[in-house]
């Protein structure tokens, strides 16, 4: 054997220990620098040769996707159209490319599986007092550094434990628990489209209402699909800017805008969440132009709720909200037109409460998920007859 | 010394404040003052040795030690995203890069020193300097720790520390040189103005944009700054968000799960405490509330900024809480601690049986106990079912009933008495009114999320014990796990360096590697076992670090001066018996915690860096005390020291608890002894 000589040894060495180090800071670096412009973008990518060789029981054909040459594939399902070569995994890491076909991984296994009221989605205007079975399978196709669900929305299928809960069970679950609507919600239901698109189906025969939550990234065709079976959603705009959305969730902005638009003309009843988060979302003139954009685009009767940001997950080294921005930007939504605007987690305070938009007056007193106090009268308000948009039926 | 420790904390402070940043840091310094030291080999061929290159070189020394703080605060937001956690490899490459050009001169000054001194003195004994510098190494660490660290700032430390090294770089010149270089004079009142300015930009250095800096301490636990954004006040110790004016739920969930369950409750301990936490605890009839917090400087910012407002019948006490346990008699109705996540050593003690031991001797006999840990909207991820499950088993054996309420976070409820989770309910009929529980409690704690988490609890997990702390393994696996990394690619590379290192060195190399190991292994091992038993005194844990540096001193002196003995591998041998001895004799020691004494600690400290500090002159008597020969043995006691810091911290205590930790460097230092066999002396 050759033996080498010191300086061969050290600069090896070097270079071995400066290569790692520098092949973990380059990959972290690669994937957040956005070659185009100076914005960083945490963008997913897809998993190389990831897919297990066999598939198994918890599997469902892609609902939507392109066999190409090769034997590749192209989802269909969000804005990234993961194009997967045989033994590659999408960046939501649920769907593979098993051999030229596409399919989902998160069919039927349910990681997380509660009893909500429905507040707590928030849906303020859907139901009030209902409760939604609600539930998850693993996946996203963000990357949010502040995800309050990472550890189901950033695994694999196989890494975590779920229930063995096929579309009909979950019917026959919520039914049984007497929940009036299926949330399919905690992680992104977007990489678990299949499983959801199925569920909602049956629960719309069997008379439950679907509820979807999300951050929108979904491409208009398999959202038109959806929305056939869909009684309400709660769909999450992380901030009004596109630098943002790259930097702090991995996803575009426009995608999402147009989400809100085809729910819009598909009649919908949606809610929209904005998670102020100090520093980065917290811009009254952001704020100011998203609520622009809503009223142009979509209206003033769609609720919109502030909510309060706290360290979590990878952003846990920023300030939560402090409470007078919610309130500053719910008056600053309310002045420029949108009528329902709510802040969320601030017991006891007026921004919890639904008042008529034309009367003023109060419709729904809200103490977290208790609601003392809901005056409608049909979809009505009983002072001054005005139609108030959102689902009503109540308990 | 002085900036090795400023730089610590400054990587504490950006970063994460936990022992497996600490080792990593000091890893890469030793490392990298290895390296240097290992490249002055070069020196009499390549870089010609004078005086006036040595003042270059420590002017050089001067302007990175002020330059690498500043780089490391203006830096980091260009190299991660604001706001953020790191993590491990980002870490790594982070250290590496900022502390490289201070740690690569820092271990090329030392022997370059040496040769200088040996241009003159051509038998200028290479322990001598040795000793020299930890003479250094052990003024500038007791400085730091008894006087700088709480009286000025990080910058100011560095600008007090080197100073003298400025005087010093001024005399060398003088001395050396009848007519003084210019250059060089106006080199040293740039570095001087430097430090000066470094003064002036500490406190624009730590601005943030999310809100005005409104106080900023540095405290012997870290640093302390608190935010106004309108009328929120945050405080971040480290960098890190811990306590706001505005968190109500928090304060309410913490102290009225556990009171809910008692109408008679009179006296209550907090171990610490937070915003809106003593109002809330308020609304009951109490005698008597106590309130530890070791860091006087933070509950003092706390009270400064309305995050803590006095009540009646506090009692606030400035002690660590298993101290102040282990020295009182006193019951009480509810123990609430509200500790931070266990994920360093200090904190895990708060997690232990041992701890829940003694918590269990200081309540009444039906009294409550309280503690939580972070806890998870939807999901409960495997590496915090395995923390959850070990605290769980770990309390199980002291109270009859422990309940666990999820959300945010997750509560555990303790007693010999019957325990509710209907805690609206509860506190309606004491009539205690509260905004979160009233308003949440139903959507967030329901039976059904309660019955789910109790149900997925692992009974075989290992409970949590001081000597062995399975919740340190947990925290290194969720840090790995939150940042989809794995650590084998690390472990990988290290192993490799060190095989071919291995390969490459010499007997007497090795054993200066294995005696490198030992010494900061021990002084690891010493320092946590210290703290487990005794709680974290600074200036005791101060004292212990203080003890072993000023142990090599007298230890290499007498190495040197018993080197021209005939048989020196002997010598080295017996050293070696000893040490294993000592180590045997902690090992059993441990086995009885409650025989040990402070006076233990410190003559264990003594004796063991005192054979080590002999082994250094002896091993260099046997590998030949020329230039390159003491450049060699400089850098394999340098490589050694850092392996051993990054093994002992990341992974012997963690995974296998002290006492094996104790067994295993044991192992590492026989393997030195039977090498030294097969050593031939050539003196």
């Amino acid at each position: 054997m050759k033996k080498i000589s010191r300086r061969h040894f050290i600069a090896s060495s070097g270079l071995l220990l400066a290569g790692s180090a520098a092949n973990a800071h380059g990959a972290f670096w690669s994937k957040e620098k956005s070659s185009s412009d100076k914005t960083v973008d945490i963008s997913g990518t897809i998993f190389k040769n990831d897919a297990p060789d066999a598939l198994w029981k918890w599997h469902h054909e892609g609902f939507l996707y392109n066999k190409l040459a090769d034997n590749k594939v192209r989802c269909g399902i969000c804005p990234h159209r993961c194009l997967l070569s045989p033994g590659d995994r999408s960046i939501c890491r649920s769907k593979i490319n098993h051999r030229g076909t596409l399919y989902s991984l998160a069919y039927g296994n349910a990681c997380s599986v509660h009893l909500d009221p429905v507040e707590k989605k928030p849906l303020y205007h859907f139901k009030p007092r209902s409760t939604a079975f609600s539930i998850a399978a693993t996946g996203c196709n963000f990357r949010c550094l502040n995800c309050q669900n990472w550890e189901i929305s950033q695994a694999k299928p196989h890494e975590v434990r779920f229930h063995d809960l096929f579309p009909a069970d979950v019917v026959a679950a919520a039914l049984e628990n007497k929940a009036r609507s299926i949330a399919y919600t905690y992680s992104e239901a977007i990489t678990y489209f299949e499983y959801m698109i199925d569920t909602a189906q049956r629960a719309k025969q069997e008379g439950v209402d679907n509820l979807w939550i999300s951050n929108g990234y979904i491409n208009r065709k398999p959202l038109i699909a959806l929305c056939r079976y869909l009684s309400a959603a709660n769909v999450n705009i992380k901030s009004f800017s596109d630098d943002l959305y790259r930097t702090l969730n991995g996803g575009r902005l426009q995608p999402v805008l147009h989400t809100f638009k085809t729910l819009h003309e598909q009649n919908i009843h949606f809610e929209m969440t904005n998670l102020v988060v100090p520093g980065y979302v917290d811009d009254p003139d952001m704020v100011k132009r998203m609520c622009g954009w809503i009223l142009e685009n979509l209206g003033p009767n769609y609720p919109l709720h502030f909510l309060r940001f706290f360290p979590k997950y990878k952003l846990n080294r920023l300030p939560p909200t402090p409470v007078s921005t919610l309130i500053r930007f719910r008056d600053l939504a309310m002045s420029e037109g949108i009528h329902y605007v709510y802040t969320g987690n601030l017991p006891r305070h007026e921004s919890n409460n639904t008042y008529c938009h034309q009367c003023k007056k109060l419709l729904i007193e809200r103490q977290g998920y208790h609601i003392p106090v809901c005056n409608l009268q049909g979809n009505k308000c009983p002072f001054c007859s005005t139609i108030i948009p959102g689902v009503w039926q109540t308990n | 010394m002085v900036t090795q420790l400023v730089m610590v904390r400054e990587f504490l402070a950006q970063f994460q404040g936990n022992e497996f940043i600490i080792a990593l840091i000091f890893f890469a310094w030793l490392i990298l003052a290895g390296t240097g030291t290992w490249l002055s080999r070069l020196c009499p061929t390549r870089f010609a040795i004078s005086s006036q290159r040595l003042a270059i070189l420590s002017l050089l020394l001067c302007t990175f030690a002020v330059l690498q703080i500043l780089t490391l605060r203006f830096c980091r937001d260009a190299f991660f995203i604001h706001g953020t956690s790191v993590g491990f490899y980002q870490t790594l490459a982070t250290i590496f890069f900022i502390i490289g050009p201070y740690g690569l001169l820092d271990g090329f000054v030392l022997p370059y020193s040496l040769f200088l001194l040996r241009k003159n003195s051509p038998e200028y004994p290479g322990a001598f300097l040795y000793m020299l510098d930890n003479i250094g190494d052990v003024t500038g660490g007791a400085f730091f720790a008894f006087i700088l660290v709480t009286l000025v700032s990080p910058l100011q430390a560095v600008f007090l520390a080197h100073v003298p090294l400025l005087l010093a770089i001024y005399l060398l010149i003088s001395v050396s040189h009848r007519k003084k270089p210019t250059v060089l004079l106006l080199s040293i009142l740039s570095c001087f103005a430097l430090l000066c300015s470094g003064v002036f930009l500490e406190k624009i250095s730590l601005s943030d944009r999310e809100g005005k800096l409104v106080h900023y301490q540095e405290s012997r636990y870290g640093r302390i700054t608190v935010l106004q954004d309108q009328e929120q006040f945050t405080l971040f110790v480290d960098g890190a968000p811990q306590f706001s004016n505005q968190n109500q739920s928090q304060a309410e969930q913490t102290v009225h799960f556990p009171m809910a369950q008692t109408n008679k409750a009179r006296s209550v301990l907090f171990i610490g405490a937070e915003g809106g936490m003593l109002q809330e605890v308020e609304k009951y009839q109490l005698q008597q509330v106590d309130y530890l917090e070791l860091d006087r400087q933070l509950s003092a910012a706390q009270l400064t900024f309305g995050l803590l407002s006095p009540i009646e019948n506090l009692h606030t006490i400035h002690q660590d809480g298993r101290t102040f346990l282990s020295q009182q008699r006193k019951k009480y109705d509810v123990i609430i601690s509200n500790m931070p996540e266990p994920d360093t050593f200090q904190v895990n003690r708060y997690f232990t049986t041992d701890f829940f031991q003694s918590i269990k001797n200081h309540l009444q006999p039906s009294g409550v106990f309280s503690l939580s840990v972070a806890g998870y909207d939807n999901y409960l991820a495997e590496a915090q079912r395995q923390k959850v499950s070990s605290i769980y088993n770990s309390l199980t054996p002291f109270f009859r009933h422990v309940i666990l309420l999820p959300g945010q976070k997750i509560f555990f409820i303790c007693s010999d008495a019957p325990l509710q989770t209907d805690i609206p309910h509860l506190l309606a009929k004491q009539k205690i009114d509260t905004d979160f529980i009233s308003a949440y409690y139903t959507g967030n704690v329901s039976q059904e999320r309660i019955n789910s988490l109790m149900d997925i609890l692992d009974p075989t997990t290992p409970a949590n014990h001081d000597m062995k702390p399975f919740l340190m393994q947990i925290m290194f696996t969720q840090w790995f796990h939150k940042f989809s990394t794995t650590p084998v690619p690390f472990i990988v590379t290290m192993a490799l360096c060190l095989l071919v290192y291995f390969i490459r060195c010499r007997g007497e190399e090795f054993i200066l590697f294995s005696t490198g190991f030992l010494t900061m292994g021990s002084e690891i091992l010493v320092i946590f076992s210290y703290q487990i038993l005794f709680g974290f005194i600074y200036e005791q844990v101060g004292l212990i670090v203080t003890v072993f540096l000023a142990g090599l001193l007298p230890g290499a002196w007498y190495g040197e001066k018993i080197r021209r003995m005939k048989s020196v591998k002997k010598f080295l041998a017996a050293g070696d018996l000893i040490l294993i001895c000592l180590m045997a004799l902690l090992l059993l020691f441990t086995l009885m915690p409650d025989k040990l004494s402070m006076f233990f600690f410190l003559s264990f400290s003594f004796a063991i860096s005192l054979i080590c500090g002999c082994q250094f002159p002896l091993a260099l008597c046997l590998g030949g005390d020329d230039n390159r020969a003491a450049s060699r043995m400089f850098s394999a006691d340098l490589v050694g020291a850092a392996f051993g810091s990054l093994v002992t911290s990341l992974y012997l205590i963690a995974f296998l608890g002290i006492r094996r930790t104790i067994i295993g460097l044991i192992f590492i230092k026989i393997i030195g002894g039977v090498v030294l066999l097969f050593t031939d002396e050539k003196n």
